[in-house]
């Protein structure tokens, strides 16, 4: 018998009939348990690695990696990550070792990639693989403080490694159900001075209690997105915010005055903070903020890092910031601010001691 | 129609001159026509027909013409007096911003008053106005007592206007300007000279009620970041000046009546009542709070 193109044609419309009865009758083994033959590992491994590098092509690599936010990076690897990758000084969960693709210790494979295709590859995971997106896509700046960590990571020593993901506070409990593992949860980055163990992280001593509730209670259901607070928040019980927001709030602020830069640049900073920018629609800061007698949901933003001003009004500015029921009134006011203005106020609002008077709930 | 002011009596008065030589002028054509066109014709001779076309054709139009352009120009100084500009006792800044007018009065004695979104001007006193505007192109326009003249970005534009009879009128946004153009009007009081300066007295003090409770509250949520109000620590330049708002006509550029209601919704949706105003919505703020300083905004007086 010749094979001609109706053969063919038959063949062609009863395939896909026949992949579904395959299908269907279970034949093929899904079990992680007899593990990939070796072609199609081969394959899946290469068509995983060909689509980071082409989709990695389009991510805009920053001048530097931001290494002043490690410590906010390995505060999430140790509840994110740790747990399958493992950490210096940790070795992975057994249960994470029989994963099929089973995940590898990082510490040999980060060397393989370069910077942009771990961005790609934290911002949004693998599929068919364990590996999770990053838990918002709005947060760059976050995923960009992790790829740094991940270049510190293979020289790591295991002491190092335990001082920047958990500081004094010992080791966080896989879910917070007590207040007192709630406060060594958050005292991992937020210190148990609330002061901020990194400058990407606000100072919360001496913070309106009503802001700091308001503010958990947003990351907690993701209207302020962050991948590493959902993390934290949804792993403390949300019966504790209201006694973790009163705890940090009683906190007696403590940090100095960050050393000041340029001093023009401070007081154009000074100059937008007390009189705004009124052909830019940009009102005065302190219309809202530092005064003692405000909305205690207008937080206090004197003393805090200026990395951490700076990335606020920068999410701020492009509307994905979030947060209280208050934050739009900042989205409207960071559309007027350029890159040289924001400089200019974080540095402003850094160097300022932090104010004693808190605000009244 | 019906002038309230020199301006507008002129460009009325122009109207009418022009409206009257333009009927003339067709009627004059349609008896000429008439004239071709009758029934027993006894032609003309060469030299009468020539000199019919010189003068009817040539002479009369230039003449005509010459005489209204003359009159219409000689009436233009009159709308652009900057000889007079001087001795204007009474200058008034108004700048047009996406959706409000920014009211600013100045007087050779006194102090400088600011106001928002109302104009009061005095009779028999010309006023110099300086136009100006921070976004787009605005116009000002006032029908009852003058043209219209565009706010430029960038630009002072300088319209000066005589009232000559007291009354209240409506003034609009006479250019596109964004969403909420329509809603973009000022209302105009003209007051007898006397009245007027007693007005401008109590508008350039702080309002009696001004450290009411409502302030405390109106500071508290940071209002006076955008908003001034006179008397209290209020210096926001961004949103109109609220010194005086309770005695003004209208609320939010002519787009509500100005009532305690009407300043509530306002503070609650400001984007419902006008699409694209640049202030964010207050609904968040505790109810009584809203209401309270509505009412305290009621009664800036």
């Amino acid at each position: 018998m010749r094979v001609n193109w109706r053969h063919l044609a038959i063949v062609l419309a009863v395939l896909p009939f026949i992949v579904l009865f395959v299908a269907w009758i279970g034949f093929f083994n899904v079990g992680a348990s007899s593990g990939h033959w070796k072609i199609t590992e081969w394959f899946l491994h290469f068509a995983m690695r060909s689509a980071v590098r082409t989709y990695a092509l389009q991510v805009e690599v920053p001048h530097e990696l931001p290494r002043h936010a490690i410590q906010t990076a390995a505060g999430h690897f140790a509840r994110g990550c740790a747990i399958c990758h493992g950490a210096p000084g940790e070795p992975r969960s057994p249960a994470a070792l029989r994963m099929l693709p089973q995940p590898p210790e990082l510490a040999q494979k980060i060397g393989e990639w370069n910077d942009a295709e771990l961005f790609r590859i934290v911002k949004h995971g693998i599929r068919f693989t364990g590996m999770p997106a990053w838990p918002t896509q709005a947060r760059d700046d976050e995923v960009w403080a992790m790829v740094a960590f991940l270049r510190a990571l293979p020289p790591m020593e295991g002491e190092v490694y335990r001082q920047l993901a958990y500081g004094a506070g010992g080791t966080p409990s896989l879910r917070a159900v007590t207040i007192d593992q709630a406060v060594v949860e958050c005292a991992r980055c937020h210190g148990n001075d609330g002061a901020g163990r990194s400058s990407t992280i606000p100072v919360l001593a001496g913070q309106s209690e009503a802001y700091i509730l308001e503010s958990l209670l947003a990351f907690a259901d993701e209207r302020r997105p962050s991948g590493i607070m959902a993390l934290a928040s949804i792993a403390v019980d949300n019966q504790h915010f209201p006694e973790l927001a009163r705890r940090y709030a009683a906190m007696k602020s403590v940090g100095p005055p960050r050393p000041a830069p340029d001093p023009s640049l401070l007081e154009y900073g000074r100059a937008i903070a007390t009189k705004g920018i009124v052909a830019a629609n940009v009102p005065a800061c302190v219309g809202c903020h530092e005064k003692p007698d405000r909305n205690p949901h207008y937080p206090n933003i004197a003393g805090q890092p200026s990395a951490y001003i700076k990335a606020q009004l920068e999410l701020f500015r492009t509307g994905t910031r979030g947060g209280t029921r208050y934050s739009h009134l900042m989205a409207k006011v960071a559309k007027g601010l350029t890159d040289h203005d924001i400089e200019a106020l974080a540095n402003y609002f850094a160097t300022l001691p932090a104010s004693t008077a808190t605000a009244r709930r | 129609m019906d002038p309230a002011g020199e301006e507008a009596h002129q460009v009325l008065q122009l109207s009418v001159v022009l409206f009257c030589g333009a009927a003339a002028i067709w009627l004059g054509v349609v008896a000429a026509l008439l004239y071709t066109a009758r029934r027993r014709r006894k032609s003309l001779s060469e030299q009468s027909a020539s000199r019919f076309i010189l003068f009817g054709g040539a002479v009369l139009p230039s003449v005509t013409l010459a005489a209204l352009l003359s009159y219409s120009l000689w009436l233009m100084p009159g709308l652009r007096p900057f000889g007079q500009a001087a001795s204007a006792v009474l200058h008034v800044e108004v700048t047009g911003k996406q959706y409000w007018w920014h009211v600013v009065y100045r007087r050779s004695n006194g102090p400088v008053v600011v106001s928002a979104n109302e104009i009061r001007l005095p009779v028999g006193q010309r006023v110099e106005l300086t136009l100006a505007s921070s976004d787009v192109i605005h116009s000002f326009w006032i029908p009852a007592l003058g043209g219209k003249m565009d706010m430029i970005p960038g630009r002072t534009n300088r319209l000066s206007l005589l009232a000559n009879k007291a009354g209240t009128f409506r003034g609009p946004c006479a250019e596109f300007c964004g969403t909420s153009h329509a809603l973009m009007a000022f209302a105009v009081v003209t007051m007898e000279a006397q009245a007027f300066q007693e007005w401008l007295g109590t508008q350039a003090r702080p309002s009696p009620r001004a450290a009411d409770d409502g302030a405390a509250l109106f500071l508290r949520h940071g209002c006076g970041a955008c908003h001034a109000v006179a008397g209290i620590d209020a210096r926001g330049t961004i949103g109109p000046d609220l010194s005086h708002l309770g005695s003004r006509l209208t609320l939010g550029a002519g787009s509500l009546p100005n009532t305690a209601d009407a300043i509530a919704r306002f503070i609650t949706e400001p984007e419902r009542i006008k699409p694209g105003v640049q202030m964010p919505s207050f609904a968040m703020l505790p109810q009584d709070d809203i209401r309270n300083i509505a009412a305290w905004l009621k009664d800036l007086e």
